[in-house]
Formats: structure tokens, sequence, C-alpha cells
């Protein structure tokens, strides 16, 4: 959804033909009545709380209600803990696993499904399951999928591979909470990849067909460059999902062990609401956003070159 | 159990790449691979909502694995359990109106606004349509905690409104409205106007009727992200008889009430999002779909 986000495709504002200024006429009126409730609830509820998190960040709030201007004596602390430093260690780690792995299951669902196929579409409909499926069930049920000799750890012994305790794991959390992210998210991006795949020209396929290109060279060397801009926004996508995952942490391992999957997204939960701490966690969401806004800027530049 | 995905926009194609060589034994070969490839990938899919499911099912305290995903004998105490002595029926009516509310609301007030944003010419129309789209740049967890401040200063927090009230203003819906109303026909709005039918007419009778897939589809996307949401309703809400059904959930998992109580719990839970996505999955598959096209 993030992608409605169009680009001005609007006509340049004609110029006015009547008399009276544009903002009085009778159209203009009804706009502003139109636009009055939500511009509203927009204002009060997401510009206000966005400014008023960045001015946060350069104080101390307390549940009194009273706001103390502190200067940038909460990013100096913040730069000065190790449980920052970790935090971005850990968010780094967790979307250099959940990354790759979603964009490649759902990659390899995709050109999976992208075939007719008696029952095709049920197949379909099973891999859309997760998609709907709340990320605090999703939690819950594969705390006990993980347990130590719980379905997992049975079915890799079965095949003769080691078994591990992986939400006890300071190891194997990232990777067991990036496998959730990865069930519970390939099916949607596996849609918007499907869609990308069907617009590519079938003429293309028959053409590498016929100059004898196997099945993998033509997936890599006419589906790959031809979905690089759904492949893209998958991407963009997964970036932010993973810079900002948080349900399946909070229910799965509540930042643990020993803060092994504490994110950024956690630390600011925490530091706001397990202490309150509203300055130092608004501090913490700032760098959240410089970070976002940085990766956003990047993909763009790529999006630009490539697509 | 599950209806089957529309067919309209995903098989436009009528055969994937070209014919496997070798004729028709070939490609019956290359068929029965993909259908067990298939398989195999609908069942690790599915799995965790089997083991959610038969766990539920399960009479005893003590759950083991393996017995306890071949059940021997089903009993659907752990549902009288979950529906009898937890919140568990407040949480459901929660998260109902919490959800349905809240969609009647962002469809409404994101309609009326792409209205206005796609059809008609005012002062600041493209600087507010522009602070909107910046706006999604910014992470919700850094206007989560001045969004708990204000809700609190309002005296929102620990109710229903308080917890909807900050959800309405949805800016992704709001441009997908602006988006399809833009494609319906001037003339339409025009002949109405002529035929002496107000403003609001106008966007009830002609507009509105003209997106109702669109609205389908928003609907639908609207329905599960609060149905499933959880940081805000954990925050907004302290006591347990307000909580919705996720924050619910969680709690119950963090007490000691036993696995089985929690699963019948958590399959509640799912059960309205799964009939929701079997009755829209059309709507809610082309939203997806739309969503990377653009």
């Amino acid at each position: 959804m993030v992608s409605t986000i169009a680009p001005a495709d609007q006509p340049a504002l004609a110029p006015p033909r009547r008399k009276q200024p544009m903002w009085r006429s009778p159209g203009a009126v009804a706009a502003y009545i139109f636009i009055l409730p939500y511009v509203i609830f927009f204002v009060a509820f997401r510009i206000l709380p966005a400014l008023y998190g960045v001015a946060l960040s350069f104080g101390d709030y307390s549940l009194s209600g009273t706001f103390e201007l502190l200067g940038l004596d909460n990013y100096v602390r913040l730069f000065a803990d190790p449980l920052f430093w970790n935090a971005l260690r850990v968010t780094g780690i967790y979307a250099l696993i959940a990354i790759p792995l979603t964009v490649a299951i759902s990659l390899g669902m995709a050109q999976l499904c992208n075939r007719v196929l008696r029952g095709m579409s049920f197949y379909r409909s099973i891999f859309f399951l997760p998609v709907v499926t709340s990320p605090v069930l999703s939690g819950i049920i594969f705390i006990w999928l993980f347990s130590t000799d719980g379905p997992i750890n049975t079915a890799l012994s079965a095949i003769g591979l080691p078994t591990g305790s992986w939400l006890q794991s300071s190891v194997l959390v990232l990777p067991a909470l990036a496998l959730v992210s990865a069930w519970m998210n390939f099916g949607y991006n596996m849609l918007i990849l499907l869609a990308g795949m069907l617009a590519i020209p079938q003429e293309y396929y028959e053409a590498a067909q016929l100059d004898g290109a196997s099945p993998w060279r033509r997936f890599r060397s006419v589906t790959l460059p031809l979905l690089k801009p759904a492949l893209f926004f998958v991407l963009v996508l997964e970036t932010v999902k993973s810079f900002q995952a948080f349900d399946t942490i909070y229910v799965m391992t509540s930042g643990g062990p020993v803060r092994s999957s504490y994110t950024l997204t956690y630390m600011i939960y925490d530091q706001g609401f397990g202490y309150f701490d509203f300055g130092y966690a608004s501090a913490t969401g700032v760098v959240l956003l410089v970070i976002t806004l940085v990766f956003s800027l990047i993909q763009r530049r790529l999006i630009g070159r490539n697509a | 159990m599950v209806a089957t995905l529309t067919e309209t926009s995903l098989d436009a194609r009528p055969s994937y790449g070209p014919a496997a060589p070798g004729g028709k034994g070939a490609r019956r070969r290359s068929d029965v691979r993909m259908h067990v490839l298939l398989i195999i990938a609908s069942v690790v899919t599915i799995f965790p909502f089997y083991a959610m499911i038969v766990i539920s099912l399960q009479p005893g305290e003590a759950i083991k694995f393996p017995d306890a995903l071949f059940p021997s004998d089903i009993s659907f105490s752990s549902y009288e359990q979950a529906v009898g002595s937890q919140n568990i029926p407040r949480w459901i009516a929660n998260s109902t109106i919490y959800s349905v509310v809240s969609v009647v609301l962002v469809l409404l007030f994101a309609s009326m606004a792409g209205y206005a944003f796609a059809k008609k010419r005012f002062f600041g129309r493209e600087l507010l349509f522009w602070v909107f789209v910046a706006m999604l740049m910014i992470p919700y967890h850094l206007t989560i905690i001045p969004q708990y401040i204000i809700v609190g200063q309002l005296g929102g927090l620990n109710t229903m409104w308080g917890m909807i009230v900050p959800t309405i203003a949805n800016a992704q819906a709001m441009f997908l409205m602006r988006q399809f109303i833009q494609d319906v026909p001037d003339e339409l709005i025009d002949a109405a106007r002529i035929d002496g039918a107000g403003e609001f007419r106008v966007y009830w009778s002609i507009v509105l009727p003209q997106t109702k897939p669109i609205l389908a589809t928003l609907g639908t996307f609207v329905f599960l992200w609060h149905w499933n949401d959880f940081l805000w309703p954990l925050v907004a809400q302290q006591s347990p008889a307000n909580y919705v059904l996720t924050v619910g959930i969680n709690s119950l998992q963090q007490q000691e009430v036993p696995l089985a109580t929690v699963m019948a719990a958590a399959v509640i839970t799912f059960v309205p999002a799964l009939l929701v996505f079997i009755v829209l999955q059309r709507y809610f598959v082309r939203g997806v779909m739309m969503s990377g096209l653009k």
C-alpha cells in the first residue's frame, strides 16, 4: 500500500477564470468542508505527534505533564549508551537476515506459482493465509514450534541436522525471528512479484527458448531483469518492515535472551512504556527516523537508476 | 477450506512459459513435480495453523510433542474454559468495535478528502497533499509516544474512542481514494450538478457508488489492520476488560493459563480474519497487486 504515494500527476492549476479569488468560489468552500474532518484528524494525530516526537527528544517529559528542555542531553546519553549500540547492531543483523531470506522465499514461491496448473488458485490462497494472521498469533504459535523439543527441532534431527534452543540462544534468536517474518510476509510479496511476472511479454520466453536457453537461464536473463521494479518495491517494503519489526519480538522474546533481540523499535517501546522515559525513547525514535530516511533515499536513487 | 482466488488478473496468461519439450508425457511429469513442490510448500505454510488448532483441542493439561500433533481424542473444554472464565467475550466485542468503527470512519473521511483532492480546485491543494505524502516517511514508533500523550491529555486513554480516534486519518486510504476518484468521469458529476444535485449529494450518490470496488478493497485492508493491530491497543488500554483480542491473548500467554486455552483463544481470534479473507479475497488480492504495479 505504501506505493500509493503517487507522483504529482495532477495537472497544474489552471488560471482562475472567475473574478472572485479561487479560495472563495463555491467549489472551493465545499472542498474545504470535504477535507476538513480528514485534515483535523491528520493534523492532530499524525503531524502534531511527529513534531512533538522530535521536540520530546530534546527534553524530558514527566507523567505529571511537565516538559523540561534539555537540549542535546538525550542524544549525548544515547550515543554513550551500550544499550543503544547493541540495539543498532541487533537491528542491522536482523535486517541482514530477514530481508534476503524473505525476498528469496517470495521470489521462489512466485516463480513456483507462475504457471497454469489445476488447483493453483487453491495453493495461492493457502500461501496467503499467514498474511492475514495477526503477528501476535504467529508469535504465540512459533514459540511452541521453536521450543527445545518442539516440531522444528524434531524435524531437524530427523533429517540429521543439528538442533538448537532457538529462542533461548543469543545466536539463533534473530534467525528464528527472521524465519517467522518470512512465513508471515512471503505471501504478500509473492503476489506483487507474480503481478510483475505476468506483465512480462510471453514472446521473450519464446525467443529465449529458441536460442536454447535453459529454464534457469530464462529465469536469470529474462524474468529477473524485467522484474526489477516489482523486486525493488518488495525490497523497500521488506526493509521498512525489518526496521520496524516489533510485535513478534515483543510476544516471542521481549528483546531477549540478554537483549540479543533488543531492536531499536523495541528500545523505543522499552524506554518509553517500560521506564516512561519519553524524551530518551523519542531520541531513539529520531535516530530510527534518520536511518529510515537515509535508506529510502539510497533505495530511491537505486530505483531511479535501474528502473 | 479456502475459497479460490479470482483468476481474473492472475491467470490472464494461457500458459506459463513455452510448452515443455518432449510432448504430452513430459508435460504431465513436470506437472506432477510441480504439484509435489506446491504441496510441500503448502504443508509447511499450513503447519503452524494445524498445530494451533490441534493443541486447542487437547483435553489434558500437559501438551507433549509429538503426541499433541496426532490427537487420539478431541475435546472442546479449552474453548469452554476460554469463553467461560476469561475476558474473551469482552475482547471479541472490543476488537469488533475497534475494527468496524475504524473501517467506517476511515472510508468516510478518506473518500471525502480523496474526492476533494481529485475533483476540486482549491488554494493549498498541492501543498497539503505533499505534506500528507511526506508524513508517510515518519516511522510509526516515533509518533506513538506523542500520540499516547495527546490522547492522554484529551482523556482518551483506557477508552474505546481514545483508541479509535488516532487511527482514522489514514494516508494510504486517502491516496488510494484520490487515485480512484480521478477516474470517475467529470461528465457524470457535471450532469448531476446540472440536475440540481448539491455538493454532498454529488459525493454520496454519484461519486461513492462509482468507487465500490476500491471501498471493498480498502475496507478489507483496514479491517485486518485493526483486527490484528497490537502496539497501539497495548499502550492505550490498561485494564484487562478493555483489551482487544491480540493484547488479550498475549496477556494469557504470559500468565499461567494452559497452552490449550491460549491456543483456543488464538483460534477464536483467527477465525474472523479468516472469514473476512475468504469472503473478500478478491478485493484483497486486487489491493496487493495494485500496490505493486503503481
